[in-house]
């Protein structure tokens, strides 16, 4: 029975660390990109989304839903196909990575910011006009900072979302955790190792944000009651 | 300027829908045993017992904070080894799929069942009831219907998720598409049009889901996640 279990051998992970190193940055830059442009681009299209008049709404409401109802390894895999076939440059693995991750997380957190600005109170923005303030003010100065206090859970469970998102650039051959992860699995023939160390790694950065998810639920929610 | 050809995907329609199909039945196959295994986790994370408790706990967060293309890889490559069994794309993509979306499902169904108001529990324990058929009778009926709109909306996560089979060679639709893209040289149409595809089905079930959504808001029974 003894002979027949599977003897764990970490050491050729652990003496290979550089490599999983190199794959760490690669998903920490990655991860970065697709945050920034993603969640910028989302606030765009979110107000877009609030917005009356229909040239701006519906090709805003268009964007969202094409994006949120196709898989993101396809719209991937699209731009690492269509850029170069379309525009007269080729395309890294990188920037095909970034532009699917950070549109679909764009189309996911417009949704986000729209239900946080509709959540504030209408007279907040009818007390801020007779004020004097532009719409435009209006928006930044009263309504965005009170309804991104309120979107704080759910913008952080779309980071953890993003961060979990960037394996898939693996699929492009994009160097992250995951895709020197299967080289090294398949230099050592140790899949058994590598993978559950890489699967480690992804809960031990991750865990923490999401005990951070669940404090500010709870905060929130006392603070509205 | 790229003149568009789809002729050579109409050619090859037949691999795309096979693909389709295969998309559906690892779908319905993870759907079939992650609901259920969903709610075995939730009541045992809801036990006062520590020892249902506690692991119950441990797959919900592991699987829910560790990206899924990990865990494919890890069931498709480890666990063969481990356990020394062979490993087909579909048998680790069903059971990666069961146990990931089951961590998401007993989520689901642990707020249900604790949005439902405890004066139900203390007055079905006078009547007499046991613990176990108050959780039958009396608390699950009223929490399954608040528990619809998110199960729905979990079920479409999953059908996009399943596009990381073909990573792993299952002949879902993603991967037909990657076989006729290489076959005809055209991959920018058959990406295109796999995009649609897959825009098209899920369009559909979100439709569905909304009105679902609306129509059990308006008998009071919605819930917001």
């Amino acid at each position: 029975m003894g002979s027949s279990l599977y003897h764990w051998n970490f050491a050729p992970v652990l003496e290979n660390l550089d490599v999983l190193w190199a794959g760490a940055l690669g998903t920490l830059r990655l991860f970065a990109i697709c945050v920034v442009l993603g969640f910028g681009f989302g606030l765009v299209v979110g107000l877009g989304r609030h917005a009356k008049r229909r040239w701006i709404y519906l090709p805003a409401t268009a964007f969202v839903e094409f994006f949120r109802n196709t898989p993101v390894l396809v719209q991937i895999l699209w731009f690492y196909y269509a850029v170069p076939i379309l525009l007269p440059f080729q395309i890294s693995p990188l920037v095909a990575a970034a532009l699917g991750i950070s549109l679909n997380s764009a189309a996911f957190s417009a949704e986000i910011f729209r239900g946080g600005i509709e959540s504030i109170d209408r007279g907040q923005a009818e007390a801020a006009r007779a004020l004097g303030m532009t719409p435009a003010q209006a928006m930044r100065r009263v309504i965005l900072p009170q309804a991104l206090r309120r979107m704080l859970p759910a913008l952080t469970n779309r980071g953890i979302e993003i961060f979990k998102m960037t394996t898939l650039a693996s699929a492009i051959a994009y160097v992250e955790l995951l895709q020197q992860g299967k080289l090294l699995a398949s230099l050592n023939f140790n899949p058994i190792e590598t993978y559950t160390v890489i699967g480690v790694v992804f809960f031990l950065c991750l865990f923490p944000l999401v005990q951070v998810t669940y404090a500010l639920e709870r905060r929130l929610g006392r603070a509205d009651a | 300027m790229h003149a568009w050809d789809f002729a050579p995907v109409w050619a090859n329609a037949g691999l795309l829908a096979l693909g389709l199909v295969n998309t559906l039945k690892v779908t319905g196959a993870a759907l079939a045993f992650g609901i259920p295994l969903g709610l075995v986790l939730a009541l045992m994370r809801l036990s006062p017992s520590r020892w249902l408790a506690w692991p119950a706990g441990a797959v919900i967060e592991v699987f829910r904070t560790t990206p899924p293309l990990v865990q494919l890889f890890w069931f498709f490559f480890a666990l063969p080894i481990l356990i020394r069994v062979e490993m087909t794309p579909y048998v680790a993509a069903v059971l990666t799929f069961s146990i990931q979306s089951a961590a998401f499902f007993a989520e689901v169904f642990r707020g249900g069942i604790v949005s439902v108001e405890r004066g139900q529990w203390e007055a079905a324990r006078a009547l007499g009831m046991s613990p176990r058929q108050v959780m039958r009778r009396v608390v699950l009926p009223q929490a399954v219907k608040r528990m619809v709109p998110a199960f729905l909306e979990r079920a479409i996560e999953l059908m996009k998720t399943t596009t990381l089979v073909a990573v792993i060679s299952y002949a879902d639709l993603l991967f037909e598409t990657n076989e006729v893209a290489q076959k005809t040289f055209r991959p920018l149409e058959v990406f295109t049009v796999t995009a649609l595809i897959y825009f098209f089905v899920i369009f559909a079930a979100s439709t569905v889901v909304h009105g679902v959504e609306r129509r059990l808001a308006a008998s009071g029974e919605g819930m917001a996640r």
